[in-house]
């Protein structure tokens, strides 16, 4: 079936010119003359692009637009403005009612079949692809939200939502949504923000944005612009609108991302032209227009830098002396967007502006020309200029797509080699934990059958032969005992110690308190006789893994408790305190303490500061809490004076109540 | 006649089965123990297969300690099959083992263990465990009836 085109215009001679063309370029076509047989004719049938003048005898043309991208059936239809330029504003205003493209007139008969073929292009393309396009909607206000999504999922789109922008930039990170459509206004990570870290994101960069904002004016466009966003719509527009721009969106991305054959040189350009002077703008323009150029010509900096922010040209024609904005400073604006640094600028001079001409070359324009000079020279430049950027274009695709081919080769190498290192250190670690195991089984149990034997036999010795022995050989059996008892301890504390940096931590919320309380009261069980002091705040608590972490207190308190075995009135606390950051968790004690010269030696496994005669002890215990500790997280440290005391600090992960 | 109540120790470690012997006497504990040296021979005299194919099975143990470490087949494996076999599976196994391992403990009585008894480097203490095993297996529990 034909692509059809309607044409809308009140024009006899348009009518009859476009219609040819078309019809040669492979379309059918239908013509109206007026708004009410446009809308006649759009009820009865099914239109793939429509050209629509603005000024017709029974209305606004933009009426008709703005009615039907709101409806449903035809809001997909490309519509392209085609009328008498009478200010940019005009150009700007049929733009943001949803309008495709727009066109002046007087027009170039090749530049719309052109544009006109691309459209319906497009339009395949488009039906083609599956219809459940992904959107993301980020936006902090719930009503929006909703409301969006379900004209979108009325539109058929699929729809995900994000409440700000660091849950945005999570979502589109992991799913990868078609188009975003971003809030500006949002605490925390605003919309620009937003784009910006999208546009820095490998992945996501092509991904269409349309940034909304409540505020009005060109300056937010242009900062919305220039952060990437590929359209810009006020929060208040009619919702159909803020639709069609996001189909239009969409279109386009889907017309550069695909990397189809990009307009080639020979294509029609759009120049604007900025000029005070409307005489001069007239002759340039009749000039331009002969060489098949669609002509924008705005009248300040101010409606250059407007007409940019909805439509892309491909030159710009820009007088340095003028009222407002001066031509200096739009240059420089221009030429600082990300946006539109690229399109070639050359600046219009009088002869003898030379001053001025210099500034706006810093400025950053590609080329001069003097007013006075002739057009034929000035049309040179131009078409030298757009040939410069038509290569530079082509480099630069290039080398994009060079550099994403290399930059998603060098990702997956990565996370390939990432992957595999992972698998092998965790099978490495899988292995030696398993030989950890089975030789800590050994040691359990080999190493302590021989103790036994040698234990055993030396009491079986000192009983069966016990009117045989003197003193001292029993003695010297004791002794062996002892000998064989120590070991055994030792063997236990050195599993206990392997044990605390196997076992598999299950984090809970553990009350320290409680524990503190039950581990000092089977300590009071062991030594009845023993007068001790417990102070023990109320309510500590932190999280971390129950069995470990009684493990740990138990070692700490019972090496209170041991080393206040001298004292009259011992006393324990437990508590906790505030230190630089964090809490920090502190048993003290008044016990035998220890001097601080040997502080370093404390959590060290076998090291000891006091010796089996004054203190019966492994020297294992202060090693297991310290990794037990460490393996939460925290850590552990100690101060101590000898015959005052020790104090004992630990941190462990606080629970966060609720 | 009362059957006489025997006890069936696995253990291949022969100083360890000297002292636990030793310990039964010292505790007048004065039943008739037999010894199985791994987990083939204890199996073979409880299932009366092998070496003791032709025994009479009315003298079945009236409690089997049971180390866990033992040559050709564990202890583990050795209770696994007990508490398979429908004849010998209500049979009390006390598990005497060096090991506190807690994979041991949990495999142990997982299947089935009736007491899991880790043995103490102290013959004292070790005398007196045996003594309060003798004295509930031996003279407080009633024995299954033999099948």
């Amino acid at each position: 079936m034909k692509p059809s085109v309607l044409i809308v215009d009140d024009s006899l001679t348009v009518r009859m010119d476009l219609d040819g063309a078309l019809r040669e370029a492979g379309f059918d076509t239908a013509q109206c003359a007026t708004l009410v047989a446009a809308r006649e004719a759009l009820a009865k049938a099914a239109f793939s692009l429509i050209i629509l003048d603005v000024l017709l005898p029974d209305g606004d043309g933009l009426d008709l637009l703005r009615d039907i991208k709101r409806s449903l059936a035809t809001a997909s239809i490309p519509v392209m403005l085609l009328t008498t330029e009478t200010e940019v504003q005009d150009r700007v205003r049929g733009i943001h009612t949803g309008a495709d493209e727009y066109v002046g007139k007087p027009y170039d008969v090749t530049y719309v079949v052109s544009r006109a073929l691309e459209f319906v292009r497009r339009g395949q393309e488009e039906v083609a692809r599956d219809a459940n396009v992904e959107v993301l909607v980020v936006d902090d206000s719930a009503t929006f939200r909703e409301e969006l999504k379900s004209h979108l999922e009325t539109a058929r789109y699929r729809v995900m939502t994000a409440v700000s922008g660091e849950e945005g930039l999570r979502k589109a990170a992991d799913l990868r949504p078609a188009l975003i459509v971003v809030d500006g206004v949002m605490p925390g990570i605003d919309g620009v923000t937003f784009i910006r870290r999208i546009r820095s994101d490998v992945g996501l960069r092509h991904t269409p944005c349309l940034l909304l904002t409540a505020s009005d004016g060109g300056n937010g466009e242009v900062q919305a612009l220039e952060a990437g966003a590929d359209a810009y719509l006020r929060k208040g527009s009619d919702m159909a609108l803020i639709l069609a721009r996001l189909a239009a969106v969409q279109r386009s991305a889907q017309s550069t991302a695909s990397w189809g054959q990009p307009t080639g040189y020979l294509a029609p350009k759009r120049v604007l032209a900025v000029d005070d002077s409307a005489t001069y703008l007239q002759s340039l323009a009749d000039e331009l227009a002969l060489e098949r150029y669609d002509t924008v010509l705005a009248r300040s900096g101010q409606e250059a830098l407007d007409l940019l922010a909805v439509q892309p040209v491909d030159a710009i024609l820009l007088d340095l002396i003028m009222p407002g904005l001066s031509g200096e400073e739009t240059c420089r604006r221009i030429k600082s967007s990300p946006a539109w640094r690229d399109i070639p600028l050359i600046i219009l001079t009088a002869l003898d502006e030379k001053e001025a001409m210099l500034a706006g070359i810093n400025a950053g324009a590609d080329d001069y020309i003097t007013k006075s000079g002739d057009f034929e020279v000035l049309k040179a430049r131009v078409r030298a200029q757009l040939r410069r950027k038509q290569f530079e274009d082509e480099n630069r695709r290039i080398r994009e797509q060079l550099i994403s081919k290399e930059m998603e080769a060098a990702e997956a190498r990565a996370a390939r080699e990432l992957a595999q290192t992972r698998a092998q250190l965790l099978s490495d670690l899988e292995r030696k934990n398993e030989e950890l195991e089975s030789f800590s089984y050994s040691v359990s149990h080999d190493l302590r059958a021989p103790l036994r034997a040698i234990e055993g036999f030396s009491h079986a010795l000192r009983e069966d032969y016990e009117p045989r022995l003197d003193e001292n050989a029993k003695h010297y059996l004791n002794r062996i005992c002892e000998a064989a008892e120590r070991m055994s301890e030792l063997i236990d504390a050195l599993l206990e110690l392997s044990r605390v940096s196997r076992r598999e931590m299950h984090f809970e919320r553990v009350d320290l308190s409680a524990l503190a309380q039950s581990i000092v009261a089977e300590l009071r069980r062991a030594q009845p006789d023993r007068q001790v002091e417990f102070v023990v705040e109320e309510g500590l608590c932190a999280k971390g893994d129950p069995p470990l972490l009684r493990v740990a207190l138990s070692n700490l308190l019972g090496n209170a408790w041991k080393y206040t075995g001298k004292r009259e009135e011992a006393r324990i606390e437990f508590g906790v305190r505030t230190l630089g950051t964090g809490r920090t968790f502190v048993i003290k004690d008044n016990g035998a303490g220890f001097d601080m010269e040997y502080v370093g030696k404390l959590f060290g496994a076998f090291q000891r500061l006091h010796t089996d005669r004054e203190f019966a002890g492994t020297g294992v215990g202060l090693a297991t809490v310290q990794r037990i500790i460490r393996r939460h997280g925290g850590d552990v440290w100690a101060e101590g004076v000898v015959d005052v005391g020790s104090t004992f600090f630990f941190t462990l992960p606080i629970v966060t109540e609720g | 006649m009362v059957a006489e109540k025997i006890i069936l120790l696995v253990e291949d470690n022969q100083a360890d089965e000297e002292l636990t012997l030793r310990a039964l006497a010292r505790n007048n504990i004065l039943n008739r123990v037999i010894v199985a040296r791994d987990g083939v021979e204890a199996l073979d005299y409880l299932q009366g297969s092998g070496a003791h194919a032709s025994k009479d099975r009315s003298q079945m143990p009236a409690v089997v300690l049971l180390d866990l470490k033992l040559p050709k087949i564990d202890g583990l494996e050795v209770l696994r099959r007990v508490r398979a076999d429908e004849r010998i599976k209500l049979l009390p196994v006390v598990i005497l083992t060096s090991s506190k391992e807690e994979s041991d403990l949990i495999a142990g009585y997982s299947l089935g263990a009736n007491s899991y008894i880790r043995k103490p480097v102290s013959f004292e203490k070790f005398s007196e465990a045996v003594r309060h095993l003798g004295m509930y297996w031996l003279l407080m529990n009633e024995s299954p009836p033999v099948r």
